[in-house]
């Protein structure tokens, strides 16, 4: 290449990356169009959306064609560029369904049954009771009163993600960049002006429409749960094949096939998925927890006599526990400094009551704690604090409890958590009273024993909850499940060696910490069907 | 009453939080749109993945894209996209795009940034050493079907032209290549004679190894319009998602189709259900056909096939009633050992009942990438521009003429293709390669060897818009190439349609398109002088106009880029007598939707179809004792494109297929090979071994596994098999075996 050629390529480097750099097309091809244009698109969504508003007894529902549906995933495409959702955001998901559909003859084919496999298009159910709403303890959701649009408030949300363990269709998508969550709201301004949703306009085959239907029908549909002669479920799932049952919250959506879905399976099922563990919350848990056991312990122990001087660090100890526990709750907020509303949901929360006793717990811990150091010069006020310890602590079981248990997922029942939350608080009491060794190890044993009862279901012929979580107990997490129960015996061994108490607490939290960080990362829910793979 | 009407006063019901998800209206026709990317103008461009060939209104603002939406206005999509559509823009605006030219330091083995203008003197002068050692033939470019027209004109034209090069040859030829040739002889042009109008004008589908639900769902979108309620019947191995959309799925054995087909002729012929006038009218060759197939028995065929004779009734049936019979076919049949004849299979098919020219009919090929017909028609790799022959003196000075060249700059030997050039790298032929746009580490069959014949590669340079593709990692200089959306040309669809894509993004860094570097190159190599009427895209249209004019590709009565704009794309032929019959401007409605051929003239000397058929074969490789699996490979979701090297960079597509490589076992396989639903396992061949997971499935039948092809290693599996005609490879037949590895 001479120096000729080379300069001219000098030039030319510089002209082409100048021209790139300049954008034409508007000057080029740019349209002319009138403000206020109707859509475009109009005229194809028009009947896939209602002529009106809802009625009064009326609300708006999706409503999606299952035959219609070939998988393409636009409408998830669609609801991420309409909406302007972040680059990994999205609010409708498409999940599979697979197995055989029993096939009417055609021509010279008998009737048979055939291979299939079935996307199901899924987002916010808008349903009549929404479990997101009656659990959220800052009152940032709002179902509409006229169109039945459960509205997130997205500046009232303090990011507990508490919604999410409450939908059991797993619609509410926490961002992390924003610290709150955001969901599916119908595109409720698109219809307000007649358009339809990003989903609706964004389906090729439309298979995705928005009707209106009576919350009294779906909920006289779906209410009392179907319950057969021996007291199961009955099957088929009246909302959707191997999706959580309608019960509970109601779901408006409705999915329409001419097929027979009974045997089809999630493509999932079989595939269980690591839950979240959310460590703050077992963090809190755990520390509290103990930390309240403990103390009341510590109370018990000033009751009977023992001189409160000598019982002083062990009520910091504790104190600095149950402190230590609400501390880490706060970082499980994606907006600690909203945590004030926490108290608004109290009317159907399980969470804000959760906190409206977890404060005066924590008040009643330090104030014991100081009493022992200062001790109230009232005849009586050391046994009524004492008592009262005692009753903030049940009551904070209680309601922690409540939280896990009132988010209905199949492996959190009252039987699975009441034993962990309880046992844990008994635990610490045990090692603050100094009980029999005997008795300390009798509690841990039995408390891992009625762990281990998820365990006979990873036999189980079918994919439930329960056999899901014991895979994962088994599979992925068991490292975690090794650990947790070596962690149990290391307890059961250091009470047996009479190691002292302080270094027995400290076995006791870890223990107990792999055991709750299980009972989060396996918990095991029934959900909307997923992809396969 | 409201469900919990608590502290009203103490809610936010506005905020910063709930503005970001504020809607405003967009205006100019597009309905609510996000406050954050309201537009102040937009504009449509057609889409850059498949060959669909959508429209997508852009969201600008200041020029510059925003957001984007599909295009009501445009005929082919009729304002809808899949998800690929719908992110087109993602991928552009990755932060890991290649900004700078990338040299390979010799010493550190590392690439490096360099200027453009030491990107070129490397190019130039250890393209040209290689040259000067091994001959001018010893250097070789592979491209694509996705860049635009008008880039790949120029860049075949510099290449042969201007750098004396002489094999060239595009990833077109993985894809469409089959259908090139199967119309060609058939019907003397590389002709796909439909319109997308006739999906929902037939009452007859026939789909051969095409599964449009997924691959091409704009097109089932228009299957679904259909108001005929069509009969829909799938030939497929697996029970894909049209199979199941279908009327009747034929779930034939791998590669019995073309035997099934010509059963199918003969059966139609024992029926009476031919259109003997149109076939004496309008082709060549059906009394041997006839002979031919009369002994592909019905018993035959099912035997073959593994289909009952129930199921292939019906097919005879739902063929001999239609009254407009359409035939499809896609990479099933493309890319396969005997593929010509079997796409010719379902032209003869076409032919014998009078089914091309008429609304709903024709032997359709629906293409892979969007630009592959521009590839087919102007890439310089199988023949000159618009099919015209290096061979024919005719035709170079046809060439010559249109571009003021001497005549003996115009190539007189055809090329090699892909395959042949791969082994001139093995054999010492090939010493320098230019691979623009296509990931050939990760999509040629049987990757492995390529990834080893690389290496003996004196210079390798590769231009794409990432420097992390598999191919990129091999290469000595990489340039960085602008993207969709970053450029202005042209892009022909599967229906013949040209459409346009337009500058709406700024590319980062020193990136350009790759028509700005063939002309830098050009430059570079001091060829120059050449291409000065060749300065933009544009100007090369119009040259491209010339080159079509008096073929049947003429498209020389389009009036410009605004006309293309205006008009929603024009379709070939459209000719300067077309142009006076529809007048100037926006092309009218009637003339939006075309298809050939009514007149039943061919483009063969004689002007009538052939029929054109061998025996079949059994693939390379059968299932054996030791690999005792059938696998297939093809497209795993709407979301992932060839190679995934851009829908990769998209997080939204992400979520919608499974991270890691799948295989898809029917359950009584799973059981009997002690594999576990959703557990790993090994996919072996003789060439190569793949981590995948197990998905459990009755869709694929037992005996068979499927593997998407998106991901990485799939085609170390895979098997050099070709098309003796077509030289496109057969991706979906070879041995394998499946062995259960513990999580």
């Amino acid at each position: 290449m001479g120096s000729d050629a080379e300069r001219d390529v000098v030039t030319l480097v510089d002209e082409l990356i100048a021209e790139q750099r300049e954008l034409t097309a508007v000057e080029r091809f740019g349209r002319q169009h009138d403000r206020g244009d109707r859509p475009l698109l109009e005229k194809h969504y028009r009947d896939l959306i209602p002529l009106s508003a809802p009625l009064p007894g009326e609300q708006y529902a999706f409503e999606v064609e299952l035959d219609a549906c070939s998988g393409c995933k636009a409408c998830v495409s669609a609801c991420h560029s309409l909406n302007g959702l972040d680059e990994e955001e999205t609010w409708r998901g498409v999940g599979m369904l697979r197995g055989v559909e029993a096939k009417a003859a055609l021509g010279k084919i008998a009737a048979r049954t055939e291979p299939v496999a079935r996307f199901v298009t899924t987002a916010c159910h808008h349903c009549v009771e929404p479990a997101c709403l009656l659990g959220c303890p800052v009152l940032a959701y709002d179902k509409d009163p006229a169109t039945g649009i459960v509205r997130h408030l997205d500046d009232q949300c303090i990011g507990c993600s508490y919604c999410i363990l409450k939908c059991p269709y797993e619609v509410p998508k926490y961002s992390s960049k924003r610290g709150i969550v955001r969901k599916c709201d119908m595109c409720q301004g698109r219809l307000a002006v007649g358009e339809a949703p990003a989903c609706v306009q964004g389906c090729p085959n439309a298979a995705i429409r928005i009707v209106t239907v009576r919350p009294e029908a779906v909920r006289n549909h779906y209410r009392p749960a179907r319950v057969d002669a021996s007291g199961a479920l009955s099957d088929p799932n009246p909302f959707l094949e191997a999706s959580p049952q309608p019960s509970y919250t109601l779901p408006t959506s409705r999915y329409i096939t001419r097929a027979d879905t009974a045997l089809l399976v999630p493509a999932d099922a079989a595939r269980p998925r690591i839950e979240h563990t959310h460590w703050p919350l077992v963090l809190m848990l755990v520390l509290t927890q103990i930390g309240a056991g403990w103390l009341c312990g510590v109370a018990a122990r000033l009751f009977v006599g023992t001189p409160a001087a000598t019982l002083r660090f062990e009520g910091i100890a504790g104190c600095l526990l149950v402190v230590a526990g609400l501390v880490a709750s706060a970082f499980h907020l994606g907006q600690p400094r909203k945590a004030w509303r926490v108290w608004m949901g109290w009317r159907t929360s399980w969470l804000s009551r959760e906190a409206m006793v977890m404060g005066p717990l924590a008040g009643i811990a330090t104030l014991f704690a100081a009493s022992l150091w200062y001790p109230v010069p009232i005849a009586g006020a050391a046994t009524v604090l004492g008592a009262s310890l005692a009753a903030a602590t049940l009551a904070a079981v209680f309601a922690q409890s409540m939280v896990y248990i009132d988010t209905h997922r199949a492996t959190w029942t009252a039987r699975e958590t009441g034993p962990r939350f309880l046992g844990t608080a008994l635990l610490g009491l045990l090692i603050s009273i100094r009980a029999q060794p005997g008795v300390l190890i009798v509690a841990t044993v039995v408390l891992a024993a009625l762990e281990c009862r998820v365990f006979h279901h990873r036999h189980g012929k079918e994919w439930t909850p329960w056999k899901r979580s014991a895979a994962l107990l088994l599979g992925p997490l068991r490292v975690g499940t090794v650990s947790r129960f070596l962690l149990a015996a290391a307890v059961v061994a250091a009470v047996s060696l009479a190691v002292p108490a302080p270094y027995v607490l400290g076995i006791v939290v870890l223990s107990a910490l792999a055991e709750r960080r299980l009972y989060f990362a396996a918990v095991g829910h029934e959900r909307m069907p997923g992809s396969p793979g | 009453m409201p469900l919990n009407p608590d502290f009203p006063w103490l809610r936010a019901w506005n905020g910063p939080l709930t503005a970001d998800l504020v809607q405003r209206p967009g205006d100019f026709g597009l309905g609510r749109v996000p406050e954050r990317l309201q537009p102040d103008a937009t504009t449509s461009m057609v889409c850059g993945f498949c060959a669909t060939g959508c429209g997508l209104t852009v969201h600008l603002r200041e020029g510059e894209a925003v957001n984007l939406s599909a295009d009501p206005r445009y005929p082919v999509n009729l304002g809808m996209a899949c998800p690929k559509g719908w992110e087109a823009l993602a991928p552009v605006s990755a932060p890991d795009r290649a900004t700078a030219p990338l040299l390979r330091n010799r010493a550190t083995g590392a690439l490096e940034p360099v200027t453009w203008v030491r990107a070129m003197h490397e190019f130039v002068g250890r393209m040209k050493g290689v040259q000067e050692r091994h001959g001018a033939e010893s250097v070789a470019f592979l491209s694509t079907g996705q860049i635009t027209t008008e880039e790949m004109t120029l860049l075949g034209a510099l290449f042969r032209s201007g750098m004396g090069g002489r094999h060239c040859d595009s990833n077109t030829r993985q894809c469409m290549a089959t259908a090139h040739v199967a119309y060609k002889q058939s019907i003397g042009f590389d002709a796909p004679p439909y319109t997308y109008a006739d999906f929902e004008e037939s009452d007859c589908l026939v789909f051969v190894g095409s599964n449009p639900c997924i691959a091409h769902p704009i097109m089932w979108q228009r299957v679904l319009r259909n108001p005929h309620k069509p009969a829909i019947i799938v030939l497929d191995p697996r029970r894909t998602e049209t199979a199941m959309a279908a009327t009747l799925h034929v779930p034939i054995a791998p590669k019995s189709d073309l035997a099934l087909l010509y059963a199918l002729a003969n059966a139609l012929l024992a029926r009476g259900a031919v259109d003997r006038t149109y076939i004496d009218a309008h082709t060549d060759g059906f009394a041997e056909f006839e002979r031919f197939v009369a002994e592909f028995t019905p018993e035959r065929a099912c035997a073959d096939a593994g289909i009952p004779a129930e199921t292939f009734a019906s097919l005879v049936e739902a063929v001999a009633n239609a009254k407009r019979a359409s035939f499809w076919w896609t990479m099933g049949v493309n890319q396969g050992h005997e593929s010509t004849r079997t796409a010719q299979a379902l032209i003869n098919l076409a032919l014998m009942t009078g089914s091309f020219g008429r609304p709903g009919t024709g032997a359709n090929s629906i293409t892979g990438q969007c630009n592959a017909m521009g590839s087919r028609l102007f890439a310089h790799a199988t023949g000159l521009p618009c099919g015209r022959e290096f061979q024919n003196p005719a035709h170079r000075a046809d060439v010559a003429s249109v571009l003021g060249w001497p005549e003996e700059r115009i190539p007189s030997t055809p090329g090699w293709a892909y395959d042949q050039i791969i082994d001139g790298i093995e054999s010492g032929a090939i010493r320098g390669l230019w691979i623009i746009a296509t990931n050939t580490a990760h999509s040629w069959i049987h990757q492995t060897r390529f990834r080893e014949l690389a290496k003996k590669l004196e210079f390798l340079v590769v231009q794409d818009l990432y420097a992390d593709t598999d191919t990129a990692k091999l290469a000595d200089l990489i340039l960085p190439a602008a993207g969709w959306g970053e450029k202005d040309g042209t892009l022909i669809n599967s229906e013949r349609r040209i459409g346009l894509v337009k500058r709406v993004r700024r590319p980062p860094g020193e990136a350009l398109s790759d028509f700005a570097i063939f002309r830098l190159v050009a430059n570079a190599w001091g060829c120059g002088d050449l291409f000065r009427a060749w300065r933009t895209p544009e100007e090369v249209f119009r040259l491209m106009q010339r080159l079509s004019a008096g073929r049947p590709c003429d498209f020389s009565g389009i009036e410009g880029y605004r006309h293309l704009d205006q008009s929603g794309g024009i379709q070939w032929p459209y000719t300067a007598a077309d142009a006076a019959k529809a007048g100037p401007g926006p092309l009218p409605v009637e003339w939006r939707e075309r298809r050939l051929f009514a007149d039943g003239r061919f483009h063969t000397p004689t002007g009538k179809a052939r029929f054109l058929f061998d025996a079949p074969r059994p693939p390379v490789e059968m299932p054996d004792a030791d690999f005792p699996l059938v696998l297939l490979t093809g497209r795993g979701s709407s979301a992932q494109w060839h190679t995934n090297t851009r829908t990769g960079r998209s997080a939204v597509l992400r979520q919608m297929y499974p991270a890691d490589c799948y295989v898809e076992v029917n359950p009584e396989d799973v059981a009997r090979l002690g594999l576990l639903d959703g557990r790993p396992a090994r996919l072996e061949t003789r060439r190569g071994a793949l981590e995948v997971n197990v998905v459990s499935t009755p869709t694929v039948p037992s005996g068979r596994v499927f593997v998407p092809m998106h991901y990485d290693g799939v085609n170390r599996l895979t098997a050099e098999s070709f098309d003796p005609h077509s030289r496109q490879p057969s991706y979906k037949h070879c041995a394998a075996r499946l062995v259960p590895r513990k999580s």
